[in-house]
């Protein structure tokens, strides 16, 4: 994360890999005076005085308001006290490959690929082919100071993780589908890898902001593999009449991660996103919906969270105005030691009428140790909706169980059979 | 074949003392409640029913044994309700049982397609979850093309009458008979007078709590005509 963060002078102070460093001691170092004269300086100096003025302006929010804290809504199930007690230093990645032995895959491949790695893009050559319909990929070495301007003003001051993220990621990725690319990024998908180098600290963040432009209909296929801590802020701009799909994965790989998803939803735009986590030692995955009017938004998670994993979600979809429609339907495995959180929240505002609203949060307890919860939280202020929410905790079925044994399945290819039953 | 001998199943049957012979049909009735169905799980191995005393299949002791290794030794239960699993498909469920691969895969599902239809269930039979979204006649069909694909020594069918319309009481009789022979055994729980007609048994049983009346099908006669108090 130090790359990204311009204080050089700061470099020398980072802490060493022998050192135990946590998300506080982090804030403390960012949201320092020290830190923030420096990028004070900066502003002067620098031609993205936008970018920095907001980022200095996020800093400043993290000094009032610190890390989240379990007596917000949203976090109050999720474990905290296990996230600020990681130690982000450490790594589960051997570290004999280089980013270049990791990034090799790109060179020969065809296809849409993108690999974001601590703030930093790599691409595919086909992506790089510059045409006025094409991807195009601003990092902050390209972008120009308008459109600068105009993303800079789209983060926003949370009170979730995602300001840390931009704290410690200061230059935002931007991913423009033009309005020309019609449907090609649909019938050839971009495939987002979130990644970790090996590089020393470890804890890395990606601030990304996906623009699609009107009538576009666009698929992401995201990966998620950390090695060691993640943190990724995404905002996904839908504009008027455009789609915008999303299969992502998130696969344990001895690391641990937070993802905050903020969708911006034009009118008439469709989202349709489609998840699956295994969790991890700390995992967290929060989904924020602001809709306009029109929107038809489709959310299916499916997260079998593997022995003594960490998963915690939270979901809230702000309904401004009339005629969305939201289907929120996770369903979360806990195997043994596991512990899973989902709150679900539904936001629909007084000038909101026909809001269409289903919230299902199935849970699958496949051992007395682990540990799950769920919440539903309606929040509406209008009457001409209509809204439905079922959040269950069960155990595996016995008389399902028994079933598929008397047909000669034995019990753990039976519960294994009930458990893909489950996700489907 | 199947003997249970001082068989006692949690607070409802005791002293219960059959031997099932093979190549032979037995129908199973008994007033409500006295614990038909029990028997028949009981003897499939369901794990909430205390059973005790002997149970062997072709001298296997089976009361060990765990539900699947009952089903693999030969037993075979088509359920009163069968019990719906969301998000499994029926040839799936038929898939992983027979462990299908290659081109026994391609074989196996049109047989099943030619079984389905057979029983007139509707086209897609294969790809529709198992027992979800069924009507109880549908349910009990499926269960038929269970024990016609499974390889079975013991078929014990629980009321697979009900919900039956009356071409699927004919393509019940037809599927029990044709299944049927001199290496296996079909026990029929059931008060279905033309089912029992159609069966033609070896033997009827009548259930008592702590007693077993055999007779030949005039005991069926003899129930239907004067009720279970009168033997």
């Amino acid at each position: 994360m130090y790359k990204q963060l311009f204080s050089y002078p700061f470099l020398s102070k980072q802490p060493s890999k022998e050192t135990y460093y946590n998300l506080n001691e982090l804030i403390d170092y960012i949201t320092s005076d020290e830190y923030i004269a420096i990028t004070e300086e900066h502003t002067d100096k620098n031609i993205y005085k936008e970018l920095i003025q907001c980022y200095k302006a996020n800093l400043l929010f993290l000094k009032e308001h610190g890390l989240p804290h379990s007596k917000q809504e949203q976090f109050n199930t999720f474990n905290l006290n296990k996230l600020y007690s990681l130690d982000i230093l450490s790594s589960n990645e051997a570290k004999t490959s280089s980013i270049f032995d990791k990034l090799s895959y790109l060179a020969t491949s065809d296809e849409n690929l993108v690999t974001c790695i601590d703030g930093d893009v790599f691409t595919t050559e086909s992506i790089n082919k510059k045409s006025s319909a094409g991807l195009q990929i601003l990092d902050y070495m390209k972008v120009g100071k308008q459109r600068h301007t105009e993303y800079t003003k789209l983060i926003e001051k949370t009170g979730n993780f995602s300001n840390l993220t931009f704290g410690s990621s200061i230059y935002p990725n931007v991913f423009i589908f033009p309005n020309g690319s019609k449907s090609k990024y649909a019938n050839k998908p971009v495939k987002i890898t979130y990644e970790n180098s090996k590089d020393d600290p470890i804890l890395e963040s990606n601030t990304n902001i996906v623009d699609v432009q009107y009538g576009t209909h666009v698929k992401l296929v995201e990966k998620v593999k950390t090695t060691a801590g993640q943190m990724n802020y995404v905002t996904y701009i839908v504009r008027e009449g455009s789609t915008l799909e999303i299969d992502r994965d998130t696969t344990d790989a001895g690391g641990w991660s937070v993802f905050d998803s903020r969708f911006i939803c034009h009118p008439n735009s469709i989202i349709k996103i489609n998840c699956s986590n295994t969790g991890s030692q700390y995992t967290q995955e929060n989904f924020y919906f602001k809709c306009s009017s029109g929107v038809k938004l489709e959310l299916n998670g499916r997260n079998n969270v593997r022995k003594g994993n960490e998963y915690y979600s939270f979901v809230r979809v702000r309904s401004a105005d009339n005629d969305n429609t939201s289907n929120i339907d996770v369903k979360n495995i806990g195997n043994e030691h596991s512990k899973t959180s989902w709150i679900g929240r539904f936001e629909v505002s007084p000038t909101s009428t026909g809001f269409d609203g289903t919230m299902d949060n199935d849970n699958l307890m496949l051992s007395s140790t682990a540990k799950m919860n769920t919440r539903p939280i309606l929040d509406i202020y209008t009457k001409e909706i209509q809204c439905t929410h079922g959040c269950t905790i069960s155990n595996v079925d016995k008389n399902q169980l028994y079933y598929l044994q008397s047909k000669g399945f034995d019990k753990a290819t039976a519960t294994s059979m009930l458990v893909e039953s489950f996700l489907c | 074949m199947l003997k249970l001998k001082n068989y006692k199943v949690s607070e409802v049957l005791e002293n219960i003392n059959i031997d099932f012979e093979k190549g032979k049909k037995y129908i199973v009735m008994g007033s409500n409640g006295v614990g038909k169905s029990t028997l028949i799980h009981s003897i499939m191995g369901r794990p909430d029913l205390e059973v005790s005393g002997k149970l062997t299949l072709d001298g296997a002791d089976l009361l060990d044994m765990p539900v699947d290794q009952r089903a693999k030794a030969g037993l075979f239960v088509a359920f009163q309700t069968p019990t719906a699993i969301p998000g499994l498909s029926n040839f799936q469920m038929m898939k992983q049982a027979l462990d299908l691969k290659g081109s026994e895969l391609g074989v196996k599902l049109a047989e099943y397609k030619d079984n389905a239809k057979a029983l007139k269930l509707p086209d897609g039979w294969d790809k529709r979850n198992v027992n979800y979204d069924a009507s109880g006649g549908e349910k009990k069909k499926s269960e038929l093309i269970h024990l016609k694909m499974l390889d079975n020594k013991v078929a014990m069918l629980d009321e697979p009458d009900s919900g039956l319309d009356v071409d699927g009481i004919k393509s019940l009789i037809t599927t029990l008979n044709n299944w049927h022979n001199e290496e296996n055994t079909l026990i029929v729980v059931t008060h279905y007078e033309k089912l029992i007609e159609g069966i033609n048994p070896d033997a009827v049983l009548v259930l008592k709590k702590d007693d077993v009346i055999v007779g030949d099908k005039t005991l069926a006669d003899t129930i239907f005509s004067k009720g279970f108090d009168s033997v």
